[in-house]
Formats: structure tokens, C-alpha cells, sequence
């Protein structure tokens, strides 16, 4: 199917008021739980702050409310989440690009049943550390992270809103030349629009208070009608600027993370942080392509190894790299855990990149096929 | 030195490791440093049985399947040979040569291929010494 464009906005004054930039997706979410088409919509809410992101399923549409807005301080994974608490339950859910790469690698090892969800992507231009956005606030801005009662990051620069109502901005490389500013795993990523997911929306391109939304799929095609339809939305075709101005928003974005995937990429027995492992799994663990959890071979006796602490980097991470680096989304949630602030997804996305040039294969972006490495077709590389 | 040299070769039961025996039975003369494992097919073969043979201590490792197209499991080879490549990417992360990690396909006729390519690998690794993880 051709992709096609459009821009969306919320009928609902409340969620036109709380959502950002036109409040399409809450009211995208919004229909599909008041028409029972989900059993319950999965999507980030501030706990205690701003910088305090968490995952949380909704099964009533009054709480959608409290969803609103966007979350750059709180990177979170959704992938293995779906897998592990809700493959049995509709679900729709908001996905960053890397999201729905774990999802579309964990479908493809038939651990989600792409049946059963809806997903909503949001462009991303990156997400910030909590702790790094507090220091980094406290550093380069006038105001107290405490203050920040939102963010938002637009035209390269990181802008926080306080409580007064008053606004600040910094621009973003600016702050990352300062070691601040987006995650590392961020600012190297180059999926930027989540085209795997069934709609991609975002202000790139709109004009105020409306949000651009690319269908991706009949189900994406499905979903606008339907929330149009039942007046949950409305919508107007975008102008050729429009396209224009986000296409290239996209490709500035691109070229930026083209830039830093060039610039460091260390050989694992080079860097010196891998003495400082100390075999505490996190990394697996919270690795939403792992899905073997008990079954993996690192749990085995033959690998297994407590005596040796660094472990061997070749029978911990070597193992690891081997069974999923192919499918890294870099979602960068191993660098996140590491007690030992380890820059684990560094060779992760090293291989993956490695891997697709061989294979031309992109974790969560190639359509048509499995992993090379786990189809049965007579091929070589 | 190169004596000492620990080679672990995995073969494959119907190919390679029919051609060790072909060339034992024909009284070939080959390196004895090559401890080998018989495996049912190069398909089965893990990348961190690899890692496992390296980390225990081997200064070379060698795989060897039946020819592309006569795989007795029909595709084996095949998944291997993209196995290989990802073993390759991972072990030059780690430090270690890729000379050290050969694969060849070796049918159960082909004795002298057998001896050839341990006697060249044996050389290669001689060159490269002891491996130090």
C-alpha cells in the first residue's frame, strides 16, 4: 500500500488542551477503548514529575487524559513488556521508533501476535536520561529541574515549560557537545519515523495545534476513518510544504545521527569499561529481543561462571552478541541498567550495522523477512 | 611451541568427519593438534561453541560441513555458512584473528583435502602463536 498523509487534530476541547500538538493520538486512543475495538491502551504517564515516566495500561478512557503530552525524559521499552504482561489482551499502544522494532523482531519470533495490537508511533528525535535532564537543566538553564512542568524538543532545541508559565530553550548540540543533551544510543539512531507502526505521527511539518499523521498500513487507514468517523477527530489533507518541511526535518535528523554513528565505535577488547562487568545480567535481562529468560544459555552450566568476575567478555557478551546483535534496535536500554555504566549498546549496534551490510537487513525496519540468519532458504552471505 | 598449539575442529558426522577417517585410513600424515568433535551437521553448530572452544583455552578453531548442495539435512551447510559470517564479526570485536576460525567444506572422499587444510592451518596458527584471551 502507498503511504498516505494527513493532518489530525482532537475534537475534544480537554484532550485538545493537555495533548500536544493537536492531541490526535489520545484521541486515537480514546476511540479505540470507548468502541471496545481494545482491551486496554498501554502509554506513558508522569508519576512524580516530569521526568518520571511510566508505563501504564488504561482500560478507561477518563484516564487517557492523564497520558497527554510528550515524554522526552522517559525512556522506556514497551516491547518486552507487551510480550511478557499482556500477549493475550488487545492492546494499543504508543510507540517510539525503536518500540515497535522490538515489537516487529519479537512478531517475527512469534512472541506478539500482531493481531492483537494496535500501535501509534511517535516520531523521535531522542530521549534524554532523567538523571542527565536534571543535571543538565540545573547546568544550562536559569530554572530548577523541580520547577519543569513540561518538555518539548522542537527545531533542535531542548525546551523546558516551568510552572509560571515561562519558557526556556537551549539548543540540543549545544548541549550534547557539552556531554549533555539526548542518550548516546539516541543521537547514533537513524529511525527517526516509525514506519513499522500502523500510523506515524508528529508535529514535523504540521502547522499548530494540528498533529501529521503517515499511514502506514490498511489498519493504520482503518483507525483514522474509524476515529474520524465516530467524531473523535477531525482531519484535512496536509499542503505539499507540509510534506516537504517534514521530509526534511527527517533528513537533518538523519544526517546528524549518520555523523555520530561515524564517530566512535571502539573494539570490545580496546575499552577498558568491559573490566568492570560484574556478570549481574541486567543487560539480558532488560534486553526486549531476550526472550528466553530461564532457557538462556548463559544460564547453563557451561557458561555459567561465578568464579570469574570481569567474566570473559567473549563467553558473556560474546554469547549474547551471537543469538540477538542481528535483530539490536538500539534502544539503548543495557547502557540505561548497567550498574557500571558499561556502553553496552555500543557493540550491539555495531554488529547490527555490520550485519546489515552484509545482509541489508535493518532489526525492526526490513519488512518482508526474518533475520537472515534464522531463515531456511538456501543462501549464502 | 607450535606443538602445543590446541586445535578443536567440529566435523560433521556424514562429510568432514568421513574425510578425517579417509584420510587416517589412508595413513595420511596431518598435525596432531587438532582435537576433533563430531557433530550430526555443520547446521548444529552454535557461534558460542565457538566462543566456549576459544575461551577454554583453543588457539584455533575449525568447522568443517559437507559441500553446499550436499547436505545430508538438505540446508545445514547453508545455515551455517551465514552462522560463520556473524562468528567472524563478533571474534575480530574480541580481538582474535580471523585466521584463527576456519570453516571448509570437506566431503568423506576428500582425505587429502582434509590433511591440506590442517597442515595449512596448523602453519596459520603456528605463525599467530598461542592465543592470549
Amino acid at each position: 500500500m502507498i503511504m498516505s498523509y494527513v493532518l489530525a487534530k482532537a475534537k475534544n476541547e480537554e484532550i485538545l488542551k493537555a495533548g500536544e500538538c493537536g492531541g490526535a493520538v489520545t484521541s486515537i486512543f480514546k476511540y479505540l477503548l470507548d468502541e471496545g475495538l481494545v482491551d486496554g491502551v498501554l502509554a506513558l504517564r508522569p508519576c512524580d514529575d516530569v521526568y518520571d515516566g511510566i508505563p501504564t495500561f488504561i482500560t478507561n478512557s477518563e484516564d487517557l487524559l492523564g497520558t497527554a503530552g510528550s515524554y522526552h525524559c522517559a525512556p522506556t521499552m514497551v516491547g518486552d513488556l507487551i510480550q511478557k504482561y499482556f500477549a493475550d489482551k488487545k492492546v494499543a499502544v504508543s510507540v517510539k521508533p525503536c518500540d515497535i522494532r522490538s515489537i516487529d523482531e519479537l512478531i517475527k519470533r512469534h512472541k506478539i501476535n500482531p493481531d492483537n495490537i494496535y500501535t501509534v508511533g511517535l516520531n523521535c528525535g531522542g530521549t534524554v536520561s532523567p538523571v542527565q535532564a536534571r543535571k543538565m537543566i540545573d547546568k544550562f538553564y536559569e530554572a530548577d529541574p523541580n520547577d519543569v512542568v513540561s518538555e518539548e524538543i522542537d527545531k533542535g532545541q531542548f525546551i523546558i515549560e516551568l510552572g509560571d508559565g515561562s519558557e526556556e530553550a537551549v539548543k540540543i548540540h549545544v548541549l550534547e557537545e557539552n556531554g549533555y543533551g539526548r542518550r548516546k544510543n539516541c543521537q547514533r539512531c537513524d529511525v527517526k519515523i516509525p514506519r513499522r507502526a500502523n500510523i506515524a505521527c508528529g508535529n514535523w511539518g504540521a502547522e499548530d495545534g494540528w498533529t501529521f499523521i503517515e499511514i502506514n498500513d490498511d489498519v493504520g487507514q482503518e483507525l483514522i476513518d474509524g476515529a474520524k468517523n465516530a467524531g473523535f477527530i477531525e482531519t484535512k489533507s496536509p499542503s505539499d510544504v507540509a510534506i516537504e518541511g517534514r521530509s526534511k526535518v527527517e533528513n537533518i535528523m538523519k544526517k546528524m545521527s549518520k555523523k555520530n554513528q561515524d564517530a566512535s565505535y571502539p573494539l570490545v577488547n580496546e575499552s577498558d569499561e568491559w573490566n568492570r562487568c560484574i556478570s549481574c545480567y541486567a543487560c539480558r535481562d532488560i534486553c526486549p529481543i531476550c526472550w528466553c529468560y530461564k532457557n538462556c544459555e548463559l544460564n547453563k552450566p557451561y557458561f555459567k561462571d561465578e568464579k570469574n568476575i570481569p567474566p570473559s567478555p567473549i563467553a558473556f557478551q560474546g554469547v549474547r552478541l551471537s543469538h540477538m546483535s542481528f535483530s539490536c534496535c538500539d534502544c539503548g536500554q543495557c547502557d540505561d541498567v548497567c550498574p557500571m555504566d558499561i556502553p553496552v549498546s555500543l557493540i550491539f549496534d555495531k554488529l547490527q550495522k555490520k550485519y546489515c551490510e552484509r545482509t541489508r537487513y535493518v532489526a525492526g525496519v526490513t519488512t518482508d523477512s526474518k533475520p537472515p540468519l534464522y531463515s531456511p532458504d538456501k543462501v549464502e552471505l | 611451541m607450535s606443538d602445543d598449539l590446541k586445535i578443536v575442529g567440529l566435523l560433521c558426522n556424514w562429510c568432514c568427519y568421513g574425510g578425517a577417517d579417509t584420510a587416517g585410513t589412508a595413513r595420511m600424515q596431518y598435525p596432531p593438534n587438532v582435537r576433533i568433535i563430531r557433530v550430526m551437521c555443520s547446521g548444529r553448530i552454535n557461534p558460542s561453541m565457538i566462543f566456549k572452544a576459544f575461551e577454554e583455552g583453543a588457539d584455533g578453531v575449525f568447522v568443517g560441513g559437507c559441500h553446499i548442495g550436499d547436505c545430508h539435512y538438505d540446508a545445514g551447510n547453508y545455515k551455517w555458512s551465514r552462522r560463520s559470517k556473524i562468528v567472524e564479526d563478533i571474534l575480530e570485536e574480541f580481538g582474535i584473528e580471523k585466521e584463527r576460525f576456519r570453516h571448509e567444506w570437506i566431503s568423506a572422499s576428500e582425505g587429502e583435502k582434509f590433511q591440506r587444510t590442517m597442515d595449512e592451518f596448523h602453519k596459520t596458527l603456528s605463525k599467530l602463536g598461542p592465543l592470549e584471551l
